[in-house]
């Protein structure tokens, strides 16, 4: 959960802070290796000068080096980190000296250590009669005897010549490290013990790579010594072979530049990590989904992650309509008022202001870039030289083809995380185990993290029960096509109703829409919402007849939903094509009446042979057509807002209302309004899913007639996902089943597309078939409106290139290509089926051989078992036998019982395989012993 | 003028609201209808038709037998809301387990409960039983009386349970109360679940059990319950007696004691 790594990260600092100090040790132990070569040189040299110092200081050493010999293990860690804490001033001081080869410097100091000693010596011997006993507690006992035996050693270490240190060596490692222990007791009275085990536990973070790493270094660094060690060269020599094998020499700028290294290196880590954190921070509403989650399961999520995914789209396709037609319009198109299309006409302007506009989208949103009348047909606008025309229908079609694509590409991808069954043996087990993150460190992420687990639980116990159930079949599928037969019957009867009221409405208009009120205006839209909103109620209670699996039901109910507004839809264009018709033939007539009117305007009022200035009419007085394009598209726009509209009131009365009433009621009424009668509202997925999809077959249907549309959607959707994130959160309760969807998300999208194609198919036909009106749009004074692009190929494009299109567009050329096409189609599909197949039998296969190991593992286990168990019982008998006790068990009964295979094993068991020699028991028994 | 589409429109809402609470509806039926039917028909109150049922089809001195006939007329005849044999045998285990010696029932009616608990009682255990309608209390004592029971076991009170409950040590030199069986107005559970705080009758272990707290339901009980930590709630799911489809539950509280 991401929400976790951010909490986390402040912790997670700490903890890298920890590693680093640690690195800064490591990598100084790293140059002491080095370090060590140069100082045991300098012994060399003053060995004659002052014996004892120097062996002093090499026995030093060799405990250091034989520490770094083993800088891996870890377990030698926890003892090694308390001394190296108390060394490193020292160490630091040493090695400058070093380097500087200030050597009456160094005497001088370690005349002081002889000083010293005599006292050091004899407190030593107290500290380590504790350190022993502190081991006691400690360690286990073979650990203390060893620690004992270093304490001989370590006082014969200074009595010893340095040759012979050099052997002991390759000693054991125990002794050794029980030197070092105990020589690091001696040596840091100070260090904390706390410091040690924080040490250890931060030495578990390293990561494998890095500590391989450097026990790399050392070792070469140790290898190239002690061939060194061994020739028979003079000091110089050996001197420069030293220095060039090495790339690094000096020892300072290797601990600077590892240290950098390492340094930058966590710091790199910590920025990715933080810059991870920070991506998923980015992606909008995360957080909220993942409560969301949590707290309802993925069902519910996966309707605000498709929420999401809309909202991109639909970002994308305002982007595109905004980018390239609105705002080229507004900028380089001729202002408003010019011409008589982008004018209001003179009667309406008196209503052109009223509130009514805001949601009629009369008035003066009518004529504006919001719509299709107000685009002028002048072929290239502004300094540019923009193609408006051209680009309007680019777009058109290009924010259809953009969704084709991505949605057929996120169901491919989609499809890919499908494959196959997933792996649920052990499925509790899993859960059980390996559900909590322990890094979570707030209490508000762990109550999330809490929900999100049982939640889970909850989803797999459906699972787990749908799996095992079994009903009586005849019943369940009679009761599966009685409750399909309803919901047919419910589906009949709400397409009738909307096919009368789109009838009902139709006379209306033919009478004049005038003269009715509000409600008869509005008949079809209320009638469709109000349907939209009871029919799925309907169906859902139906839908408890039929005991599907949640998942299945949900589908199911996507179905309905989807046939149901499939048949509003429907309704809804074929009444747009009656209207459209309607106004086509109004656009007739007055084309002549527009002849007869410029006819008398210029007949009444000029004489024949005058040459004064041509009169001037306001554009607002102009007779025009009515322009059905914008007119498809303000129904479109209208009902997007009802839509709109009716959604959030039914969340405001329907969720939040009703659940005020249910919580603050409960006080003073008479039954539990909570567990009782109206209680909480659950999340209406189905619903909910359906309503975005066919919003966006909407905006689809009509965004080539009003560019508006993308940005009202965007809106619409931005506004919806606060507001049902916040609805979900505050009045609804989880569902009693609560089910695992991630496969639905695929069946989302598969609307989406059937949608997608189904409301591409009446803007096509739109498109292609029907005339545009002669004076409004980018199209006007053109038959068709695709004649734009044969326009633009003749006039914009050299010659060749509309006869290469020409030949192109040549039947004989495409049908092959469409043949090649399909033909490509079909092999890629079957290819990927068989891969699908071979993947699926590949997974059975690992799933049976996983399968056979464990069988394996068990009768091994038991075999094991079996044999200890055996051992027992013959050292029981041994030992019974050698003690001759009166009352020992008769043998016949004891061995009996040994042989005897468990009950409850079954197969798997096997008592005494018959070929099984009885010697290993034998052995294992005096192992024991 | 709303047309008639707009009308048509809101029958998927109707049928959906029926099927949905149609036991709701069922419960409507057999519960105020055809009693205000019966009562108009026969003369005669509710109970004492269950009482003369019972008078016919039952064998006296058979508590089983007697449970079984109440059990069959309500589910078959008419509806009187008693415990019911499902969330009765929630009781019987109750009674099994903890073994009460006092117990107090809040809420005669018609005798169902008061006979059951009876029946699964140790000897010399005694039942003070509280109701507050004289016509019902009449009832009761027949059935029970019917059952075999006697006045030493079973202790008849007609009094509403408020005035009772404080005045049980004196009236009746009851020192601690091992069971409690809350089965009256839903409205007083709160209340003499207070005055059974004050009155001090309730001791470590004891046991109050209250039914029908989620249908008709009594939400400022559980919620009392549930905040004032001197009980340990346990809420048994069931359904409402003799209609199947109406979630119902019964509250059981093992009094912790104060500390």
């Amino acid at each position: 959960m991401p929400r976790h790594k951010l909490k986390n990260t402040a912790s997670e600092s700490d903890g890298k802070d920890n590693e680093f100090s640690l690195y800064y040790v490591e990598v100084e132990e790293n140059s002491q290796g080095g370090q060590e070569k140069q100082t045991t040189r300098d012994g060399k040299r003053r060995r004659e000068r002052n014996g004892e110092v120097s062996r002093r200081r090499a026995s030093e050493k060799r405990t250091t080096e034989v520490d770094n010999k083993r800088a891996g293990k870890k377990h030698e860690k926890r003892h090694k980190t308390a001394r190296k804490e108390g060394e490193k001033h020292e160490k630091r001081q040493r090695r400058k000296n070093a380097d500087r080869e200030e050597a009456e410097e160094e005497s001088n100091k370690e005349k002081k250590n002889i000083k010293n000693e005599r006292t050091k010596t004899l407190k030593r011997d107290d500290e380590k009669e504790k350190d022993v006993k502190k081991k006691r507690k400690k360690h286990v006992k073979n650990e203390e005897d060893n620690a004992n035996s270093g304490k001989t050693k370590q006082k014969d270490c200074h009595d010893m010549p340095l040759k012979e240190k050099k052997k002991k060596r390759k000693k054991p490692e125990t002794t050794s490290e029980s030197e070092s222990k105990s020589e690091s007791e001696s040596e840091s009275d100070s260090a904390p013990e706390s410091k040690d085990n924080q040490a250890v536990g931060v030495l578990g973070s390293l990561t494998p790579e890095e500590l391989e790493k450097l026990k790399e270094a050392v070792d070469e660094r140790k290898k190239l010594i002690a061939t060194m060690r061994g020739k028979p060269w003079p000091m110089k020599k050996k001197l420069v072979v030293l220095r060039s094998s090495c790339v690094l020499q000096r020892q300072e700028t290797l601990l600077i530049i590892s240290f950098l290294y390492y340094s930058n290196c966590q710091k790199w880590m910590k920025f990715q990590r933080d810059f991870e954190n920070f991506k998923t921070a980015c992606i909008p509403w995360e957080m909220k989904i993942k409560e969301i989650e949590s707290h309802f399961g993925s069902s519910v999520a996966s309707y605000f992650i498709f929420l999401r995914w809309m909202y991109g789209i639909n970002m994308i396709l305002f982007g595109l309509t905004f980018g390239l037609v609105m705002v080229p319009e507004a900028l380089m198109g001729k202002p408003y008022g010019s011409i008589p299309r982008k004018t209001v006409p003179r009667e309406e302007e008196t209503s052109a202001m009223n509130f009514a506009v805001l949601w009629d989208f009369g008035g003066y949103a009518k004529y504006s870039v919001l719509f299709y009348g107000y685009y002028n047909s002048q072929r290239a606008i502004g300094w540019l030289k923009f193609r408006l025309p051209l680009s309007y229908f680019l777009v058109g079609v290009g924010t259809v083809a953009y969704s084709y694509m991505v949605v057929i590409r996120t169901m491919a991808r989609n499809a890919n995380e499908e494959g196959g069954g997933d792996d649920t043996s052990f499925n509790f087990s899993w859960k059980t185990f390996t559900s909590w993150d322990y890094l979570i460190g707030n209490p508000e992420t762990a109550d999330n993290k809490f929900a999100s687990i049982t939640t889970s639980f909850k989803e797999a116990i459906v699972e787990e029960q749908e799996s095992r159930k079994d009903d009586n079949i005849h019943l369940t599928r009679f009761l599966r096509v009685l409750a399909n037969f309803l919901v047919l019957c419910c589906l009949a009867g709400s397409g009738y109703l909307i096919y009368f009221v789109v009838r009902r409405s139709q006379k209306f208009a033919l009478l004049g829409l005038e003269n009715y009120g509000w409600w008869e205006r509005n008949e079809v839209n209320m009638v469709m919402s109000l349907l939209g909103m009871f029919c799925p109620m309907l169906f859902d209670v139906i839908s408890t007849l039929e005991n599907y699996h949640p998942r299945v039901a949900l589908q199911w109910q996507l179905g309905r939903i989807f046939a149901l507004f499939l048949g509003n839809l429907y309704t809804f264009i074929i009444a747009l094509m009656d209207a459209i018709q309607l106004k086509r033939a109004e656009e007739e007539i007055v084309k002549t009446n527009m002849t007869i009117w410029q006819a008398n305007l210029y007949n009444g009022t000029v004489p024949d042979n005058s040459t004064a200035p041509p009169i001037t009419v306001h554009p607002a007085d102009i007779p025009r057509g009515p322009c059905w394009e914008t007119m498809v598209g303000q129904e479109f726009v209208r009902l997007i807002i009802s839509d709109t509209m009716t959604t959030y009131i039914t969340l405001l009365i329907g969720d939040f209302l009703r659940a005020v009433l249910v919580r603050f009621l409960n006080n003073c009424w008479c039954w539990d309004l909570e567990y009782g009668f109206p209680s909480y509202s659950e999340f209406d997925v189905s619903g909910n899913v359906l309503g975005l999809i066919f919003n966006q077959g909407m905006i689809w249907m009509g965004a080539f007639y009003a560019p508006c549309l993308p940005a009202l959607n965007l809106l619409r959707l931005h506004v919806s996902m606060y507001l049902q994130c916040w609805a979900v959160m505050c009045c609804n309760v989880p569902q009693e089943r609560v089910f695992k969807a991630s496969g639905s998300n695929n069946f989302y999208m598969a609307m989406l597309l059937v949608i997608l194609f189904l409301s591409t198919l009446p803007a096509i036909y739109t498109i292609v078939s029907i005339p545009p009106s002669f004076d409004c749009g980018p199209f006007s004074g053109k038959t068709r409106m695709f004649d734009v692009i044969q326009e633009t190929l003749e006039s914009d494009f050299p010659a060749w290139f509309g006869k290469v299109f020409s030949y192109a567009s040549n039947p004989g050329l495409v049908l092959p290509f469409l043949l090649l096409l399909v033909l490509a189609i079909y092999y890629l599909q079957s290819t990927s089926k068989t891969y699908k197949r071979v993947n699926m039998e590949l997974k059975k296969k690992l799933q049976t051989q996983n399968e056979e190991n464990k069988k394996k593992n068990k009768l091994a286990a038991l075999k094991a078992a079996n044999e200890l168990e055996q051992a027992r019982k013959t050292g029981e008998q041994h030992s019974s036998s050698s003690q001759h006790t009166q009352n020992s068990e008769p043998p016949v009964s004891s061995t009996h019982t040994t042989t005897r295979p468990p009950a409850s094993r079954g197969h798997t068991s096997s008592g005494h395989l018959p070929g099984h020699p009885q010697q290993p028991q034998k052995n294992s028994h005096s192992n024991r012993k | 003028m709303v047309s008639p589409a707009i009308a048509l429109a809101f029958l998927p809402l109707l049928l959906t609201l029926i099927i949905r609470y149609r036991y709701y509806f069922v419960l409507l039926y057999r519960a105020v209808l055809i009693r205000w039917v019966r009562d108009c028909l026969t003369g005669l109150s509710r109970e004492e038709r269950a009482f003369q049922y019972i008078l016919t089809h039952a064998t006296p001195g058979d508590a089983q037998s007697i449970l079984d006939t109440f059990d069959h007329w309500c589910s078959k005849v008419e509806f009187i809301s008693n415990i019911g044999p499902k969330k009765g045998k929630i009781l019987d285990r109750l009674l099994q387990e903890h073994c009460p010696i006092t117990v107090l029932e809040l809420g005669t009616h018609c005798g169902y409960s008061t006979v059951r608990i009876a029946r699964s009682l140790p000897i010399g255990a005694r039942i003070y039983s509280v109701e507050m309608d004289e016509r019902n209390a009449q009832v009761a004592e027949k059935i029970i009386r019917l059952a075999g029971f006697d006045e030493d076991m079973v202790e008849l009170i007609v009094r509403p349970s408020d005035e009772v409950i404080p005045r049980l040590r004196e009236d009746f030199g009851v020192e601690r109360l091992d069971l409690v069986f809350m089965d009256h107005w839903k409205r007083c559970y709160l209340p003499d679940l207070h005055l059974l705080e004050g009155s001090g009758l309730l001791g470590e272990g004891s046991i109050i059990l209250a039914d029908n707290v989620i249908f008709p339901g009594a939400p400022n009980f559980l919620r009392h319950v549930r905040r004032s930590g001197l009980y340990e709630v346990r809420v048994h799911r069931a359904t409402l007696e003799y209609i199947r489809g109406i979630r119902d539950g019964m509250a059981e509280l093992t009094f912790l004691g104060i500390k």
